[in-house]
């Protein structure tokens, strides 16, 4: 290939392409983190690495809104799959109609990963991050202080993977003794994901002992359905253009205060967790296929 | 109603019938249709009849009912408004009395030991002469009542359910008999306005139930102690027992709204008595030739005969004489009055609240019930609405019909979920799926909350099922069973009632399907995007693999052309 040619369909060029499509994308948010191949495996499709479309927004991330991510472009009347009955109900309160509880990805996972023997060591620490159109303020060593003074046992710090990229973040917290992980990047326009994002995640909850975590977000609640402690202490970084519709951090304060503190406890926690992921509302493979539209050959 | 010109040459050439006396009054050109004989009412009135016993049948009547009470040996007398309809009795009755004119007009002095009027009073009164109201007319049949005879006097109910869901518009121009409007007569308009009204006339009231659904052709009867006890024990198996007799009445018929929707509120409530299609009352005059009168608290009639339900439990009290097997299915007397609950009313509660968890323990449940081999009797064919939860467990309240041979419990399992499927659709009830599910895809979400799976043909094999038990319950021909297997087919989210098809449900499935159009429309424009935008993308990929497929010479050509056009924009 010449060099005209290798510039053309170069990748800038594909980035241009994809950029270009995003704004028309509806569905794609369903792929991030592996979500639909983990329901496509649970749900014994054929198939499970090429998951088929599902009929619906699935809800992508722990939410306090109406179970859209903000700014999502939405095909009027299509059905919205959110995790939680009280999901549910607050997406109705604000005007969703065709909403369906289906439960967490995440959950389904758990149910089909046999707990380990281990009980675990240690404790995983996920600074609070924005996504990549976001960026966050903070001091992030005043945060590995904290946790440094409060954890006992080794500590893995689990970056976003933008973070994860800034060398300079990285290094301050592996010179601080940091085991510093990356569950990948999620993934953009039904490409480059990491289809095993969350059972990565699932595997490092479940190696350590606790999840801690300097705001309230999913991982904590993935680490507590993992059956593992939780906390979430320390300066909650605010976003630089955080959405405050839904009340932001303070609401999550006022209303999850069980999870806030240095030591929480499990049962509490854990129970909430389970509402908060519908982890008691699970359908059965031959249920759910059928709520993610995704029939099979010869079935109704 | 008007009937066809009369044959003038049949009329002289006729024997005088010497059974016949015209009181004055009577109508010409004129025929009241009376309504098909009615087993309740016609066992009540056996009761009180017997040989050498008079009575007075006042109105129209079937004319089963006549004949009946004539071949008992009670000496009859027929009062009707018509003179046609009485040349018509006289003739096929040579035992009853007929007297046509108005019942203003009609000697009624020498006393009845029986006065029936289950047609109520609407069509006493002729279109000659004076006009009594109905209070009037009610004082003058309480006044026929011999000391020691009966009164069985049917008494419409203006605030009848039947009333309130009526879709007819104009139906008071379209009906001849309808001289004066129906709400502008001060009958008694309550049942202790009834029984007041003819205790002051000098009865004693032996009986008084508050019937359903309709006056004209009750099939449940509820009085007593049983009437507005909403601790009753009995009360979801009466549910059950009234939601049949309102489908069997109002099947295919236009309404304002489901009827048994505002019923199974009126029970709940305590209420069915203010909203019933009318009163029953059975009253005596006070006199030597008492007799001891038995009186049941709830009175049904269906296919099977005519019950009564006592503390004690059903009795039958007169059974049908219909064939007992129809397509595979036979006919059963399934009546347990039982404390518990509806099934169906705590889905549907379950639904409305969105709780799976609590849906799948039920059908967990439900599974569980009905076993893995194959199941018979009234349990394979019961849907929902007919099972209640007692204490020990799942029990059939009320059912007519059990397959002859056992069924796959597979099959029963998905009928009864596809028919609740069914039932969420069409009438409206919110359900934690999505709006635009059909209910095929309802009942495989329900079946996979069973854990199973459910094909096309299972669901079809559902549906034939469904459709021999309503070809039997309603009696459906060929047509009439192609009509409902198409019709229960194509459930789907903008889909009425398939059975009584309500205003209120029409607009409700309307908004449903407008629904679903939208979102259609919105699909469409985003496919639409989709196609635009991954064309763009493919023609530009076309492009650079032209491009790299050329030699230098035409690549530069190619890039000169696209240079010269980006220039000339």
């Amino acid at each position: 290939m010449g060099k005209v040619g290798r510039f053309i369909a170069g990748k800038a060029d594909n980035v241009r392409l994809r950029t270009r499509m995003e704004r028309k994308t509806m569905h794609h948010a369903n792929h991030h983190y592996g979500h639909s191949h983990i329901l496509a495996r649970y749900c014994e499709m054929p198939e499970p690495l090429h998951p088929p479309r599902i009929q619906g927004y699935l809800q992508h991330g722990w939410n306090i809104g109406d179970g859209l991510a903000p700014g999502t472009p939405y095909v009027s009347g299509t059905p919205l799959l959110v995790w939680s009955e009280e999901t549910r109900r607050r997406s109705w309160s604000q005007g969703r109609r065709d909403v369906v509880v289906v439960g967490a990805p995440f959950a389904y996972l758990v149910e089909m990963t046999p707990p380990p023997a281990e009980p675990g060591e240690g404790t995983i620490f996920y600074p609070f991050h924005g996504w990549e159109g976001q960026q966050v303020h903070g001091d992030h060593q005043r945060l590995i202080d904290e946790v440094k003074a409060t954890e006992t046992g080794p500590i893995t710090a689990c970056l976003y993977w933008n973070e994860y990229r800034m060398r300079s973040v990285r290094h301050l917290y592996e010179r601080a003794g940091f085991r510093v992980i990356c569950h990948g990047y999620r993934g953009f326009w039904w490409r480059d994901h990491n289809r095993d994002f969350l059972v990565g995640q699932l595997a490092e909850l479940r190696r350590h002992r606790r999840v801690v975590s300097n705001r309230l977000c999913s991982a904590i609640w993935y680490g507590l359905l993992a059956g593992r402690e939780a906390a979430v202490y320390g300066d909650p970084m605010v976003l630089d253009n955080a959405d405050m519709t839904f009340g932001g951090e303070p609401r999550l304060h006022r209303q999850w205060p069980e999870l806030y503190g240095r030591e929480t406890d499990f049962e509490t926690c854990h129970r909430l967790a389970r509402i908060q992921l519908g982890a008691d509302e699970l359908a059965s493979p031959q249920e759910l296929r059928k709520l993610l539209g995704w029939p099979k050959e010869g079935y109704v | 109603m008007i009937p066809d010109r009369p044959d003038m040459a049949a009329a002289l050439a006729a024997p005088p019938l010497t059974n016949l006396v015209r009181a004055g009054g009577e109508m010409f050109n004129w025929s009241d249709p009376a309504g098909p004989r009615n087993a309740l009412l016609g066992h009540l009135v056996a009761e009180s009849s017997g040989p050498g016993r008079t009575v007075l049948i006042a109105g129209p009547h079937p004319a089963g009912l006549v004949a009946a009470l004539a071949a008992g040996g009670a000496e009859v007398t027929w009062a009707l408004r018509s003179l046609a309809d009485a040349e018509r009795a006289a003739g096929a009755h040579p035992a009853v009395t007929v007297i046509s004119g108005a019942f203003g007009k009609i000697d009624l002095t020498s006393g009845y030991d029986l006065v029936v009027a289950t047609d109520g009073v609407r069509r006493l009164n002729s279109a000659e002469g004076e006009q009594l109201s109905a209070v009037e007319l009610l004082d003058r049949l309480a006044g026929a009542v011999r000391p020691g005879g009966t009164l069985i006097l049917m008494h419409d109910n203006q605030l009848g359910v039947h009333h309130t869901v009526r879709l007819d518009p104009g139906s008071r121009f379209r009906d001849d008999a309808a001289w004066y409007p129906g709400e502008a007569d001060a009958s008694p308009a309550a049942r202790a306005q009834l029984t007041a009204h003819l205790a002051g006339a000098g009865l004693v009231i032996d009986a008084d139930y508050a019937a359903f659904p309709e006056p004209g052709a009750p099939a449940v009867l509820i009085g007593g102690d049983a009437l507005g006890d909403v601790t009753s024990p009995a009360r979801p198996w009466l549910a059950t027992v009234l939601a049949q007799a309102y489908t069997t009445a109002f099947r295919g018929r236009p309404v304002l709204s489901d009827p048994r929707k505002l019923i199974s509120r009126a029970l709940r409530a305590g209420a069915e008595d203010t909203v019933a299609g009318g009163w029953l009352v059975v009253a005596h005059a006070p006199g030597d030739e008492d007799r001891p009168r038995h009186r049941h608290d709830v009175l049904v009639g269906d296919v099977n005969g005519v019950y009564a339900v006592e503390a004690d439990g059903p009795r039958m009290l007169a059974p049908a004489e219909d064939p007992r097997e129809v397509q595979g299915l036979r006919r059963v007397e399934v009546i347990r009055p039982v404390a518990g609950r509806q099934w169906e009313e705590r889905l549907l509660e379950l639904c409305a609240a969105a709780d799976v968890r609590g849906l799948r323990q039920e059908i967990a449940r439900y599974e569980s019930w009905l076993g893995s081999g194959p199941v018979g009797g009234p349990e394979a064919l019961a849907d929902f609405s007919s099972i209640g939860i007692t204490g020990d467990g799942p029990v059939v309240l009320s059912a007519r019909w059990e397959p002859a041979e056992p069924l796959p419990a597979q099959l029963v399992l998905v009928r009864t979920l596809w028919q609740f499927a069914v039932r969420l659709i069409t009438w409206g009830r919110p359900h934690p799926w999505p709006i635009t599910a059909s209910a095929a895809d309802l009942a495989a979400i329900l079946v996979g909350m069973a854990g199973r799976s459910l094909t096309d043909e299972e669901l079809r094999a559902a549906i034939d099922l469904q459709l021999t038990i309503d070809g039997a319950e309603f009696d459906l021909d060929q047509a009439g069973l192609q009509a409902q297997r198409l019709a229960l087919l194509a459930v789907r989210p903008g889909t009425a009632p398939v059975d009584v098809t309500g205003y209120h449900e029409l607009t409700e499935a309307l908004w449903r399907q407008r629904y679903e159009a939208s979102h259609l429309l919105a699909m469409m424009e985003w496919n639409e995007q989709m196609i635009q935008s991954r064309d763009a993308a493919l023609s530009r990929m076309d492009w650079e693999l032209q491009l790299l497929r050329r030699g230098w010479g035409a690549r530069g050509l190619m890039l000169a052309k696209r240079a010269y056009k980006k220039v000339k924009k």
